[in-house]
Order: C-alpha cells, then structure tokens, then sequence
C-alpha cells in the first residue's frame, strides 16, 4: 500500500485539526456575538446540521468511489469547471489561512511582542510551513496526530481549571435573543464547521474509501463537542458584552487560571500548544492548496509548489492594514466565503454530478433493455 | 634499440598480463612469482612462504603454503598440514596404479570398467589434510581475502587451484563484560572484535537451526567481513533483501566501523538522527532478532546494528524487558522526562526569563533576577557559557584515560561552577538549570540519540532566545515533521509514536508479560504472534 494514503483515524484528526484551529483565535467570540446566550443551543443545533451535511455529502459522494470535488467536477462540466473549482478552492485555503494567520500574529503581537513589527511574527511562521510543506504529506499528517491530543487536553484543562471562575447563570435566557436569532440567523454558525472543506478533497487520499461515513461524522461530532467545552468556557466565565472582544479570547480565559503558589501563570503553555495548532493548520491548507494545483494543472512534480503557496498566505496575512480591519475580514470574509464555498459551491456541483449520474445510469439501462 | 624496446614492452606487457590475471596457474614457479610480487615479500617482513615437496601415491609434488605470521595458529599449521603432506606414511606412499576400479561388467564378452581416475586435490583433501576447514579457490582474490583474515593458502604443482586452509590463531580479547550499555538483571556478555566470536554469542542465545548468518564483504581494499543476521521464518523478506541489497551495493575503499556502516546504509543522514540502533549486547540484539529485526555485524568492531530502529528504540534499555512493567514503565517515564529536558529546559528558561515572566510567581522571579544582577552577560552568552564548558568537561572526561576521567568531572563541575558563581560570571539559577540538563542527558540510553539531542538543544535555546514560546513552538513543529518525515529501511521513524494504530506490540510503555503476545507489527514479520493467548496454562491447573 503507498505510503501517501491516509487512515481513518488520521483523517479524522485531520477534520478536528481543521475545524478546530479557527475556534483559537476569533470564531467562538464571533458565535458568541451571535446568538448571545442561546449559543449553547445553537452549537448543538449547528452541530446536528453539520451532521446531517456531513452524511448528506457520503450519500453523495457514495457514487463517485475515491474520487475528490475536481475528479467529479471534471465528470460534471468537463476540465474548464474542474479548473475553476479548483481555483475557487485555492482561494478559499488561501485566504482563510491569511486571515486566520494575521488575527493569530496579532494576538501574539498584543501578548509578547508589542515592539516587534507583525511582518516578522507572520513571517516567522511562513519560514515554518515553507519547510514542513517541503516534507511529505503523511509526515504532516502525522504531526497532527501527534499534537492534535495535547490541543483537546488543552480545552479539557481550560475548562476544569476556570470552573471556580464560572457564572453558570450566564447561560439564561437559554435562547438568547429568541427563537428566531439563534435557530434561523443563527444557522449561519455552521461555519464553524467548515473544516468539513476537506471532506470535498480526502477521498483520493483515503486508506479505506469506505470508511468515509465514519470519518465524516466522527470527525464532526469530536469537534461538536471540542467547541461546546470552547464555548461555555467563554460563556461562562465573561460577558459575551465585554471579554469577548479580546483579540484571542480563549488565552483571555487561561491567563484566569490559578495554579497554587509555584507557577503564577501557564497561558504560556497553552499559546505554546495552539501555535503548533495554527502550524498544523497552516501546513495543511498550504499543501491542500499545492495537492489541488497541482491536480488541475497535471503537474508531474509538487516541490515547486513548496514556496509558492506559503508566500500567497504570508502576502493575504499583510493584507489588511489594521487589527480592526483583519478582525473584520476574519469575521465577515470568512463567514461569507465559507458558506458559499464550502456549505453551497461543493454541495451544489456533488447535488448536480449525482443528478448527471443518474441520468446516465437510467439512459444506460434503457438503451441496453 | 627499436628491437630490445619492443622486446622490453613485450615483457611488460606479458608481466600486466600476469598481475591482472586472477586465476591460480597450473606452474607453481608462476603462481610463486606472482605471489612475492602482489604481497611485496621482499619488503614485507610477516608474510611467509615456506616451499617443500608433497608425497602423493609415491610421486612427489612441488608445494609451498602461504600465510601471514602472527595470524595463524603454529602448531596447527604443523601438526595438521605440513607433517601429514610431508612425512612420508603407508597412505602417501602407496603407489598402486593411479585409477581405481568401481565397478565391472561383462557383456558379449566384453568387459566393461566403470573406473575413477586419480584426481589430487580430492585424494590432497580427503586423506592427506586432516583439517575441518578446507575450500578449494580458483582465484587469487578469494584467496587473499582468506590469507588475510588468518587461513593459510597451499598450491601444488600442476593444480590450477589452490587450497584455503583454514589455521587462524591470532591473539584477541576474551568476551568480557559490556562497558556501555550496564544492565542490573541481565547476562552481562559483550561482543568482541572478532566476527565469529559475536555470530557465536548470537547463536547460543537464539539456539535455534532458522537463525541465519550470510556473509557480506564490504570494501574493494579492506573486504571486510559483514555477517547479516536473521531468522529466516520470522523475518520480512523483503526488510531481509533491502538490507542485503544495501550492503552489496557499497563502493568504497575500506569499511573499519559499525558507525561508519550505519552512516553508509541508512536513508538520510540530515538531520543527524540516529536511525539504526548499535549494541554492544548479544542478549539485546538476540531480542531484536526474534521480534523479525535484521541484525549486522562487522568483523573487528564490538557493536551490532539492528536494522531497522524507530525513535522509541532510542529510549529502550536491555534491562526493561528484563524489569517488572510498573519499573520498566517508571524508568522509561523518567527517561522520556530526561529526553525531553535535554532538549529543551534551556530554551524554556530562557524564554520564561526574556519573555513569559509572568509563569513564575513574583517572588522567585524576584530571585532569579536578583541573582542575575551582578552578571554582565546577556542570558543568551550565560547559558552558552555553561553549556559549552559542560560539554568540555563532559568531552574531557571521555578522553582522558579511564582513571582520571570522574575526577575531571567532579573537579570541572565543582571549580568551574563555584567560580564562574563568585566571580559573577554565571547565576546560581543557571548553574541549576545547567546541572539538571546535564543529568537528564545521561538518562538517554543510546549515546549517538543523546548526542542528537544534545546539539539540538543549542538550536531550542537560540530559538527562545530569538521569540520565547513562539520560536520553541515553531522549532518543536518543524523538529517533529522532520522526524516524521524520515524512514528507517522503509519504516516510518516516528512508528509507535504516530500514527497511534501502528504500535502494536512495539509501544513506548511495555505491557504485564503475558500481554506481550504480538511480534512488532509494523515490521510485518513472517509470524505475528509470539507466545499463546493464555501462556502461563499452569494457572488454569
């Protein structure tokens, strides 16, 4: 068996690394924003959603055996959609990491390096994925594997050690702004689900195809609950009215952690465990970026992507001139390039390639009765 | 002159023609000649050639035997070859006629002979040489190799071949116990130099007939002798021809070490990662066997690789198999512990002391500042300062000669970090830190591992320097993809680490005995499973 495939337990890794890495810096602030109170609710509601979306992309990906989005996009609207798609998805790998890359550099800026100039923050961790993207495919996924537990143990230790800390009442009124805000403008929450991008593009990469149900919603229902302990840490240790506004709200809630007389504060740690996150992240959306180029360009060698992709992030990341400006691309660009990229873009080209299929199966089985 | 030019280049050539040639001569006046040319016997002080006569069925033989002095055994090469080629006795002399009837058979009155003609190096071999290891060499090179390694070769007149006797008796150390690699509950034999003393140790443990050892030479100068070990209905065969493929694929002059066979065979050498585990243990390299692992072994060096390794070897002692689980699991805890400050408790203090002050509580923060304050380096120089003479001292220890090695590390440590102290040079906080790194590093079982880990951490601490945790957490992140990314003779390095599904029966911790059931799987051996399900049946009596 090649080496380059992936297993069941690695993809699903791979999902939660995904999905998980946006919750670090802005997305739980932004969720809180949101639905308020009611955001609870809504992470349950949203995560059944994306449950069903998941299993809804199985069913349709269940006709196009270890195939991806461009192979079925190719099948669908020939090369030129396969192309575009593959473009479409580039853009979306890109700039989410940009976005995601400067908010991050800004935290760190705000935290530990005031005096230093954001450029050589971003540039720091563009050295980084430069080389790890220049490493096989499966040693990155390996590396999630191995720092992905420290990152959940790490939201299981944020929330025991800020239990004294909580407010459990902040939780009331249980639905928020309504009923309305947090079921039907809150459905928009499911970005944060929006690791499911990779579904559209692991299938080719897959040990066990048949597997993908599996991975799918397991994948989804980890990370459920990883931003369920992220939530209500945030819930209900602040104001949704103050604290959340921080630029990294969830290292807000570890600096309030006390440990007894020896260390004062281990925040450290934890913005330790989530830069590797944020690598892990970077590295996979970069080499996403280079494996997707390089299939719809029919590059025979990938080294010469190495530094190609990083250098679009670094330059996406330099983009916004102030904080107030990445944090609005963060919030808005992120939510609205999400939605249609991965939640209907991908969903509508899998909805038409399985109409197109059953259209020539049923044609097929006439012409040969 | 044009005459005796050609007639001199003749010659020449006629001699390059002879000193290329690699086959034995039927004339031993030729054999002889050339023999004296390749090995320099004028100059040449310790090689031997020793001509006399052989009887054989009453007809005499001109021969001589080469060999090196000071490599073979005297009284063997006397008692065995020269006294039962030379003395005349009932067997050498017989002169019936030289065929042999073996059968007869008379058909319409003709009478057909089966006969056996004489043949002399058969009748030389059979009955003349009482010696149990005797091989018959049609070329000069096998028969170097041989003489070179101790045997002694014998030519006779009119045989194009010669015989390669085999007489080593040189002098070498006596198994003795390992140096290096200390065990508490365990044999304490050590291989030694000579080849067949270490494949002899490995067969006495192992003890069983599928134990197979190929020979390989590696070397186009010093054709030094490799033994490839493994079990052959255990072993992957494919692990088997990869490692075979290697080894006779080597172009290079001379092969004087395990190290540098390592350095020769293995996928990449980039990062300076260990990726083949050298033993000095029979006993460990026996396990390493029968869990499907190749073993090599090189003539004239005290180590054994076992091929391939993965990082958790590294970490592995001889003696935690030999422990109770909950000891060997305490002190593989403690090590992973040593590894892991080895590599980075220097980065992390100073990345605590330049940019996370606020992990300690003010008071000791107060105290290590206050320590630092008569110091005039930055943190950076301070801890390299100490870093560097630990090594110097630790380096020192190594090379001096044996007796005054603790001594210069006591004195280094009590001198150069009581002064360095009181001359305010150096905090006593760093002198701690130093110490405690220092002792962690001898925790790692492996020495070139620790190594490893030791030149990293110089790499850790510039990165704390540089960015604190940002500069550890990237270095961590590239470290780890670049482990990740290496093979060991096609075995991920990071196996038993990640991915977490391919540790069975290979993990870090080691389970109670009668769960160890599981060959290490991602060796894919031959046989899975090593012991029953229920392998302690007196129980259920």
């Amino acid at each position: 068996m090649p080496d380059t495939k992936i297993s069941t337990k690695e993809a699903i890794m791979l999902i939660i690394s995904i999905i998980i890495a946006h919750t670090i810096v802005t997305l739980p602030a932004t969720l809180l924003k949101n639905s308020k109170s009611g955001i609870l609710v809504n992470i349950v509601y949203v995560s059944i959603l994306a449950l069903l979306f998941a299993f809804i992309l199985y069913r349709l990906f269940k006709n196009f055996q270890s195939q991806d989005i461009f192979d079925i996009s190719d099948y669908l609207g020939g090369p030129f959609l396969k192309n575009l798609i593959g473009i479409i998805f580039i853009i979306y790998f890109i700039s989410s990491s940009g976005i995601l890359l400067r908010n991050f550099a800004e935290g760190l800026k705000v935290i530990y390096f005031p005096n230093t100039n954001i450029l050589f923050i971003i540039l720091s961790f563009i050295i980084t994925i430069c080389i790890t993207n220049s490493l096989s495919f499966r040693s990155n996924i390996k590396v999630i594997s191995i720092i992905l537990p420290f990152v959940i143990v790490s939201i299981f230790f944020l929330f025991i050690g800020n239990l004294p800390s909580f407010s459990f009442e902040r939780v009331l009124p249980i639905l928020g702004e309504g009923f309305f805000n947090t079921f039907v403008v809150g459905t928009g929450n499911i970005i944060a689900f929006s690791g499911i991008s990779c579904l559209y593009i692991i299938p080719p990469l897959l040990k066990k195809p048949e597997d993908f149900k599996k991975i799918a919603l397991t994948g989804i229902a980890i990370s459920a609950l990883y931003l369920i302990l992220c939530v209500s840490t945030l819930l209900f240790m602040f104001s949704f009215f103050l604290k959340v506004d921080e630029i990294l709200p969830l290292y807000t809630a570890a600096s309030y952690i006390e440990y007894g007389s020896f260390f004062q504060r281990l925040d450290s740690i934890f913005l330790l465990i989530w830069m590797l996150e944020i690598c892990c992240y970077l590295t996979i959306t970069s080499k996403f970026s280079s494996i997707i180029f390089k299939k719809i360009t029919n590059l025979k060698y990938q080294k010469p992507l190495t530094f190609v992709f990083p250098l679009l992030i670094f330059s996406v990341a330099l983009l916004p001139k102030t904080v107030a400006i990445s944090k609005l691309l963060g919030n808005i660009l992120y939510r609205f390039i999400s939605l249609s990229v991965v939640f209907c873009l991908g969903f509508v080209i899998l909805l038409l390639a399985n109409i197109k299929k059953l259209h020539y199966n049923r044609k097929h089985k006439e012409g040969n009765q | 002159m044009i005459l005796g030019d050609t007639s001199l280049e003749n010659e020449e050539k006629e001699n390059n023609f002879i000193l290329k040639n690699d086959k034995v001569f039927s004339s031993i006046d030729v054999n002889l000649e050339f023999i004296k040319t390749k090995y320099n016997t004028l100059i040449n002080s310790d090689i031997v050639l020793r001509d006399f006569i052989i009887n054989a069925r009453g007809k005499q033989y001109k021969a001589f035997i080469l060999y090196i002095d000071g490599m073979i055994n005297s009284e063997i090469l006397n008692d065995f070859i020269l006294k039962p080629l030379m003395l005349r006795n009932k067997s050498n002399l017989y002169d019936n006629d030289q065929t042999r009837v073996i059968s007869e058979a008379v058909t319409n009155n003709v009478t057909v002979r089966k006969v056996k003609k004489f043949n002399l190096p058969d009748y030389l071999k059979s009955c003349l040489i009482p010696q149990n290891s005797i091989k018959e060499k049609e070329n000069f090179s096998d028969l170097f190799s041989g003489i070179n390694s101790g045997n002694c070769a014998l030519f006779v007149d009119t045989l194009p071949i010669a015989f390669d006797i085999e007489v080593k008796g040189f002098n070498q150390r006596s198994v003795e116990k390992p140096n290096n690699e200390i065990v508490i509950k365990g044999p304490h034999e050590a291989f030694v130099e000579n080849i067949r003393t270490n494949t002899s140790l490995l067969r006495r443990i192992v003890n069983n007939e599928h134990l197979i050892i190929e020979n390989i030479e590696v070397g186009k100068i010093t054709k030094t002798k490799c033994a490839l070990c493994y079990i052959k209905d255990l072993t992957n065969t494919d692990l088997i021809a990869e490692v075979r493929f290697r080894l006779n694929n080597l172009q290079i002059d001379s092969l004087l070490s395990t190290g540098q066979l390592e350095q020769l065979i293995t996928d990449t050498n980039d990062l300076a990662v260990p990726q083949t585990l050298s033993t000095e243990r029979p006993d460990k390299s026996a396990s390493y066997l029968l869990e499907g692992r190749v073993v090599v072994l090189v003539n004239g060096n005290p180590y054994a690789l076992i091929l391939p390794s993965v990082f958790i070897d590294f970490l592995k002692s001889p003696d935690d198999r030999n422990l109770k689980p909950p000891f060997a699991n305490f002190a593989l805890a403690i090590r992973f512990l040593g590894t892991f400050i080895t590599l980075l408790l220097p980065g992390i203090y100073i990345a605590i002391t330049s940019f996370h002050q606020e992990f300690l509580p003010t008071e000791l923060l107060f105290s290590i500042l206050a320590s630092r304050e008569n110091v005039p380096f930055p943190i950076i120089v301070e801890i390299l300062i100490m870093e560097i003479s630990f090594e110097l001292i630790r380096e020192a220890g190594l090379r001096v000669p044996s007796p005054i090695g603790p001594t210069i590390g006591i004195v280094g440590a009590i001198i150069i970090g009581q002064a360095a102290v009181s001359a305010g040079i150096v905090s006593p906080i760093l002198i701690i830190i130093v110490a405690i790194t220092g002792i962690a590093s001898f925790t790692i079982p492996d020495f070139s591992f620790g190594f490893h880990i030791r030149l990293y951490r110089f790499l850790f601490t510039f990165l704390g320097y540089i960015a604190g945790s940002l500069g550890i957490a990237l270095g961590i992140f590239v470290y780890l993809s670049m482990l990740c990314d290496i093979k060991s003779f096609g075995i991920p390095y990071m196996t038993g680490v990640s991915p977490l599904d391919s540790s069975k029966g290979h993990g870090y911790f080691i389970p109670q005995i009668w769960k160890r059931e599981d060959r290490t799987a991602f060796l894919d051996p031959q046989k899975m499973k090593k012991q029953d399900k229920i392998s302690m049946k007196w129980k259920g009596e």
